[in-house]
């Protein structure tokens, strides 16, 4: 097994300089969510804490070989409620990493379950480890 | 390795290693490294005109493991967070998520009334939300 990490994390800067850089910059900051990351020789699995990140607001792209993980947490909330504590106050989550090129991006795998966000990327077939026969004669 | 151990430079290098140290760690996104660390699940309260809210970010949770009991005025949430998969061969490169038993306690105002809780858990999200006593509502006085 290659003993490089694969999957390096951006600098947080590059999700404002992402896309729609001024939309993010006007919506203010975001929560870095917490991540579990696993190699096997299958691939990467990732898993994310959204908690309140609802599918249809959930954003996962590959793009220039960059992972992005974009979400808003929504709650229902009763009219006219006055917040007295807050320990979440953004409830917007952004991460970006970065892909080297033995992943297959086109095969990612998402699941969204009780606001865990479960990544499954593969390796490429010729990127996987494999044990070569040796032949006597 | 003479040098480092003979000559007086050893306290250079002790000092060297300290500050590498310490930029190490303030490198690392404190506030929220903090937060993420010391609380579990983070917690958001408010509250209207007839009712309490609460919520409580706990993603990832099994809801029959998740235990809420109001006693004396004290709101408790506890349970665990179990290991999602095991990875036995696996090489692991962040494990930031938190894992394990939790507990956090709330006290609730006085005119929160206990017997009038309702709780859902929606996308890894818990939210409370306790009626107030009767007696309690802002009401609008009329001046005869």
């Amino acid at each position: 097994m290659n003993t490089q990490t694969h999957l390096a994390e951006r600098n947080p800067g590059t999700i404002a300089r992402h896309g729609d850089a001024q939309a993010q910059a006007q919506k203010g900051p975001t929560i870095v969510p917490a991540v579990d990351i696993y190699e096997d020789t299958h691939g990467i699995t990732l898993w994310a804490d959204l908690p309140g990140v609802s599918r249809d607001r959930l954003n996962v792209h590959v793009q220039d070989g960059s992972l992005f993980i974009e979400g808003e947490a929504s709650i229902d909330t009763p009219d006219g409620l006055r917040l007295h504590h807050a320990e979440i106050r953004e409830p917007r989550f952004a991460r970006a990493f970065s892909l080297s090129a033995d992943f297959d991006t086109s095969k990612i795998d998402a699941n969204l379950n009780d606001g865990v966000l479960k990544l499954s990327i593969p390796r490429r077939e010729e990127a996987r480890p494999r044990r070569i026969e040796v032949s006597v004669g | 390795m003479s040098d480092l151990l003979f000559n007086t430079s050893l306290l250079d290098e002790v000092d060297r290693f300290q500050r590498q140290m310490s930029s190490l760690f303030s490198g690392l996104p404190s506030s929220i490294r903090a937060s993420r660390l010391s609380t579990f699940p983070q917690i958001n309260l408010g509250s209207t005109g007839d009712s309490v809210e609460i919520v409580a970010f706990a993603p990832g949770i099994d809801p029959a493991k998740l235990e809420l009991t109001v006693d004396k005025g004290l709101l408790t949430i506890s349970g665990e967070r179990a290991r999602v998969e095991s990875q036995p061969e696996g090489r692991c490169y962040a494990q930031e998520r938190f894992l394990g038993t939790f507990r956090r306690a709330i006290e609730l105002p006085r005119d929160a009334d206990p017997d009038n809780v309702k709780a859902r858990y929606v996308n890894g999200c818990l939210t409370i939300s306790i009626g107030k006593r009767e007696t309690s509502r802002p009401r609008t006085i009329a001046i005869q």
